[in-house]
């Protein structure tokens, strides 16, 4: 594996040199992308460079010369959505969640019923809680659906899944997928020289995400479509002209999954810095930029809440959208701070009579429950959803300063993953589908330089094996470890061969963590799937998933950390 | 995966020119990849270690194989719950269970009942009627589903259970039995034969994955239900021993596959000729030839023996191997026997073992054949009512065809016992014996259809000529099946299966490319077209026919005629294709159809 020789490379005693700084024509600038066939001839003097600097040893390994050169990609995008669809469709029949239902239910509330008692629906308890322009996308999904099978958009129709309602319903899934294909041949597209490559590897990356074949495929959402609209507007914010669509499109997705109200401020500081504000001072104002983006803004809120708003419904509507009264954390355990917490808090529940800390006799129950459902901690004091919002922000805001200073489209979707961390990690009732929100802008832009793949490393495996409790049942066990281990393998061996040396020293520190904690997985997977249920059978079944969890948690954190480390000294 | 090795680490074994471990210049020339699966491997041309990419292969295939339980959904939505579980196979109709509930019997009996009584308990509800080896491996698989949950293999309580979980461990037997099996004699055999030809590593990890994800044998074994990976696994494994030349091995594998299904003798005719023929040419090797016959008799008694052990010390503990009945009856066949032989005697009650057991495993009071199923005698049948003549001259009949399509073959493996041939000589007799032998089923065409798949690891393998063929052949395969598959249900995974496979390969339906190459003659290329063409579109316009047309009332069965009439004459095609293979590789005819390896000969002498 080449991270052990990477990790070999970095344990050579030149490594505890100082720093060579690079000569500054060899830090290539900002926006270009910095593996341009180009780059590739180096002159002489900067190979002496090469030589001694520790990050450039990898330079050599990488063949990208030679394919550089070539135009085509294989295997194309569309090879591989073809073949992730014909493997898709063989998942028709797995397990499918409480979501599945969700759907269904929404399907027939859209069309049964005129727009303005959609959100007063309560036959089902899983009322429409998404925006209205999700709640028009299952409108006109909905009018195929009638033609397919009647029953299945009958309100009173509870929990039904006729097979035509199964292959219906995962069918449009996949369907509506195509955006993201779309979406991501854009960003190919909008990549030039070398960089090509490694975007094209990293948008194949997210075609065959097992994140996306587990949330979508096999627990069913429609992420993969919400996905695509994003990576849509951020592939659009990459040209000057893009900014305005991009910013537009971003809105509609707000109003599709009010989830991307997270990454809102950086498209806010963005859009305002580039967009708004003068490129050469922060003083002076584009006016009729501003006129254009409020106003289309404006007009895009206007056609999803318009109408509930004319029956005065907006009330009704947000008490749907954010149903506050949930818990901290989620049935499972998303693995974020909270999770650390808790799993803190626990340990001092053995700990505290030792240290003499009071433990809340209350708070015990839930122990024995092990899932946490409305947490209530027995040593730590208490979180409430006001200090999680103002935790939120104020990580959100921290890389927003930069952004501000330097609207970049790189630093742009920095910010855009560290606003989607900072929300998964301090957010309130967070759930762990919400990874998605790390990974998928994280993946546009973790080819870019050995360090942002070190931090997107752990980030990749924590990620994806934290969604295993998502498919508890049996049958689905060998296709998501099967399919995400072959996922980490094959792309994080990819990656490793494509991304090229930084121009910034490496922290090797974080190559060290990354390797422990991938090969920590293993055993961790074997454990939570095969060994406990061996040893315990049915009791402490909290445990595979506290320590799933917690274990998830410390990759995320760390690699949260690591990107906030490359996004300040990039 | 880096593309130069670090400057410390020395290779272990440095290989000589031309063995293939590199891309040969031609096919490194090459600027595009000419179908999917080339593409998909694109990135790993050169570089990447074969040792890196056998896990990324095997990954990839095992999630096709494991159907998920392709059950759960569909089947509760169709059916009654008491069908349920005959989705799997109805194909028996009169007990509601298919195979599915005769491999879970053969755990339950295996697990609960003395080694005697497994060829004898109650036989109509799903006998053993298979060789002791599947009775091993129903014992082992017993024993481990019972240490997890003892329901599922209780005696008797357990008949016809239709337990979620129950399934899923099933599923995974079928799976793990594969990986065990199937596919380490794949991988091997690929290595080996690709390198006998001087295949370049690259080429031979995509035919790696191309067999793997054949579709028959995945809907077979994985979609539908059964062990015949396990078979099929050992024969590639015998005769992976015989392209590395341990023949003694070659035939101790032989012998497992026989004992694992009787079907493996499709291939006994071509084991024998090769090893005989590889002990007499170049120069007689008496020495040689014992040993395989030693080899052979020792483990054919290896197989039998815990049988045989095991039926003497029941005796002697007083179990009797059927209960239900006081005076045993004369033996089913060998009626001859039971007067000769003493009743009383200690042998008795073993020679009683055994005759039940060849009784079980060769239903030789069946017809002609069974079901609709694409063979002569089947497609005949439509012509000429076949059940008017005497069965007597039927056997016959059929067993002289049978001698007359497999002995032109074998009598080339067995004159040029060279190492490439097996498996064009494999698949010319299991084609032969698919056509013309007796007792034929629809899923017997994965015994042609494995050595013809084989051989995308061959030289020109991948070639647009051997993949459009063995395309075809697979293609048309799957396609015979779909009554079977049909008929519980499995339609969607058999689209989804076959296309994807057909779509990696770039054959029809998917596209066209693998007919129209540069270099061969243009009159070949357009017959091929045409014949393949013509094949393709009957089998697409069948489809729609079959979902869109009812079949007149007076002949419910047209669409299954129609599909057996054009699959016969299909097959007769690849039957003839790989014995005209198998000739112009034995030297014996030269290729009619002027190669693009001389011209590249050519242009590199140049």
């Amino acid at each position: 594996m080449s991270h052990v020789i990477l990790v070999l490379a970095a344990a050579r005693p030149d490594a505890t040199r100082p720093r060579v700084q690079w000569p500054k024509r060899m830090q290539l600038p900002e926006n270009v992308c910095p593996t341009t066939p180009e780059a590739a001839t180096w002159d002489p003097s900067s190979l002496n460079c090469l030589q001694h600097h520790p990050n450039r040893i990898n330079i050599c390994r990488s063949e990208w010369p030679r394919d550089a050169i070539m135009g085509e990609q294989y295997p194309s995008v569309t090879q591989c959505a073809l073949l992730a669809a014909g493997f898709k469709v063989l998942l028709f029949p797995a397990y499918k969640s409480t979501d599945f239902e969700v759907h269904r239910n929404w399907l027939a509330i859209t069309n049964s019923l005129p727009p303005w008692e959609w959100y007063y629906e309560k036959t089902s308890e899983w009322t429409l809680d998404y925006p209205p322009f999700f709640a028009y996308f299952e409108w006109v999904i909905s009018q195929v659906a009638k033609l397919v099978d009647p029953s299945m958009v009958k309100i009173y129709n509870l929990n039904y899944d006729s097979w035509q309602t199964v292959y219906f319903q995962r069918f449009t899934v996949i369907l509506t997928e195509l955006l993201l294909v779309f979406a991501l041949q854009l960003f190919i597209d909008s990549c030039h020289g070398a960089a090509k490559r490694a975007a094209h590897t990293a948008a194949i990356s997210v075609i065959l995400s097992p994140g996306l074949l587990i949330i979508d495929h096999i627990h069913f959402q429609y992420n993969g479509f919400l996905y695509g609209v994003l990576i849509l507007s951020l592939v659009l914010a990459r040209e000057k002209s893009g900014f305005l669509p991009s910013g537009l499109l971003f809105a509609g997705l707000l109003c599709l999954k009010h989830i991307y109200l997270y990454l809102a401020p950086a498209y806010f500081v963005f859009l305002l810095r580039a967009y708004c504000l003068s490129s050469k001072s922060v003083f002076r104002t584009q006016w009729l930029n501003c006129v254009k983006l409020g106003a289309g803004i404006a007009a895009i809120f206007g056609v999803a809440f318009g109408p509930f708003a004319a029956f005065g419904q907006i009330p009704q509507l947000l008490a749907r959208l954010f149903p506050f009264s949930r818990g901290l954390c989620h049935a499972y355990w998303a693995p974020n701070i909270w999770a650390m917490y808790s799993f803190v808090d626990r340990v001092l529940i053995f700990v505290s009579p030792r240290l003499g800390l009071p433990v809340k006799s209350e708070a015990l129950q839930s122990v024995t429950r092990g899932l946490v459902g409305d947490t209530a901690f027995a040593v730590l004091p208490d979180i409430t959803p006001r200090m999680c919002f103002i935790l939120t922000l104020l990580f959100q805001l921290i890389p927003l300063i930069k952004l501000f200073q330097r609207p970049t489209w790189d630093l742009f979707v920095g910010s855009v993953t560290l606003c989607g961390y900072a929300s998964f990690l301090f957010g309130w009732h967070v759930h762990e589908k919400a990874i998605l929100l790390v990974i998928m802008p994280f993946s546009l832009i973790a080819l870019k330089d050995r360090r942002y793949l070190s931090a997107f490393r752990p980030l990749a495996v924590s990620g994806h094996v934290s969604l295993f409790p998502l498919l508890f049942t049996p049958a689905e066990f060998p296709i998501k470890t099967v399919y995400t281990i072959f996922w980490l393998v094959l792309f994080l061996m990819a990656f490793d061969r494509l991304a090229p040396a930084s121009n910034r020293p490496r922290f090797f520190l974080m190559d060290r963590f990354s390797m422990v904690y991938i090969a920590v997985s293993i055993p961790l997977i074997a454990y939570c799937s095969l060994i406990h249920q061996m040893v315990f059978g049915e009791t402490y079944e909290f445990l595979p998933l506290m320590f799933t969890s917690s274990y998830s948690a410390i990759g995320v954190v760390g690699s949260w950390i690591g990107f906030m480390v490359v996004y300040f000294t990039s | 995966m880096s593309g130069r090795p670090s400057p410390g680490h020395k290779p272990r074994r440095r290989n000589k020119a031309g063995d293939g471990h590199h891309l040969s210049n031609s096919e490194a020339l090459v600027k595009a990849p000419a179908f999917p699966l080339a593409s998909f491997f694109w990135p790993a041309r050169g570089s990447v270690s074969q040792w890196e990419l056998l896990p990324l292969i095997l990954m990839v295939a095992a999630p096709f194989h494991q159907p998920r339980d392709l059950g759960t959904c569909i089947e509760t939505d169709h059916e009654t719950d008491q069908q349920t579980v005959s989705l799997w196979l109805g194909y028996h109709k009169p007990p509601p269970y298919g195979d599915y509930e005769a491999q879970r019997h053969w755990m339950e009996i295996a697990t609960h009942l003395p080694i005697s009584q497994w060829y004898f308990h109650d036989l109509q509800w799903w006998g053993l009627d298979y060789p002791p080896l599947t009775a091993y491996h129903s014992w082992l698989c017993g024993k481990i589903g019972s240490f997890i949950n003892p329901e599922w293999f209780a005696l008797y309580t357990s008949r016809g259970s239709d337990d979620a979980d129950l399934k899923v461990f099933m599923r995974a037997t079928v799976l793990v039995t594969e990986f065990l099996i199937y596919v380490p004699a794949v991988v091997v055999f690929t290595r080996r034969y690709s390198k006998l030809n001087g295949v370049a590593n690259w080429s031979a990890s995509m035919a790696i994955l191309a067999i793997l994800m054949q579709p028959a044998t995945i809907l077979i074994d994985h979609v539908h239900f059964q062990y015949n990976t396990a078979m099929l696994g050992l024969v590639v494994a015998s005769m992976s021993s015989m392209l590395a030349g341990r023949f003694l091995w070659a035939s101790v594998f032989f012998v497992a596959a026989l004992g694992f299904k009787q079907m493996a003798l499709y291939y006994a005719l071509s084991v024998f000729s090769f090893l005989l023929g590889s002990c007499i040419f170049p120069r007689i090797n008496v020495l040689k030839l014992f040993g395989i016959a030693a080899a052979t008799i020792v483990s054919f008694g290896i197989l039998l023996l815990p049988i045989v052990q095991g039926t003497l010390s029941d005796v002697k503990n007083g179990i009797v191997a059927r209960p239900d009945l006081e005076e045993p009856p004369p033996f089913p066949i060998f009626a001859w026997l039971s007067d000769s032989l003493d009743r009383d005697a200690a042998y008795y009650p073993v020679v009683e073992q055994l005759v039940q057991m060849v009784h079980r495993v060769f239903p030789f009071a069946r017809g002609l054949f069974e079901d609709k199923v694409a063979n002569v005698w089947c497609s005949l049948n439509v012509v000429v009512k076949l059940h008017n003549y005497p069965t007597e001259l039927l056997q016959k009949v059929s067993l002289l065809a049978t001698l007359a399509s497999i002995l032109p073959p074998n009598l080339v493996l067995f004159f040029k016992p060279q190492k490439n041939l097996i498996p064009f000589a494999f698949a010319t007799t299991a084609w032969g014996f698919f056509l013309f032998s007796y007792q034929v089923h629809e899923k017997s065409v994965l015994l042609p259809l494995l050595p013809m798949t084989l051989l995308l690891a061959g030289s020109h393998g991948l070639s647009r000529e051997a993949r459009s063929w063995i395309g075809f052949a697979n293609m048309l395969g799957c396609w015979t099946m779909f009554p079977l598959l049909k008929r519980v249900d499995l339609q969607i995974p058999y689209a989804v299966l076959t296309l994807t496979w057909a779509y990696l390969l770039g054959l029809p339906p998917t596209s066209l490319s693998a007919y129209f190459q540069e270099g061969q003659g243009v009159m070949v290329q357009w017959a091929t077209v045409m014949l393949h063409g013509a094949f393709y579109l009957a089998m697409v316009s069948w489809h729609i026919a079959e979902h869109f047309v009812r079949p007149p009332p007076g002949k419910p069965d047209l669409w299954v005629v129609a599909n057996v009439g054009v699959g016969v004459v299909g097959f007769g095609l690849c039957y003839l294709w790989c014995f005209y293979r198998l000739l112009v590789e034995a030297g014996f005819i030269s290729q009619m159809i002027p190669t693009v390896s001389k011209k590249d000969k050519a242009k590199q002498n140049r």
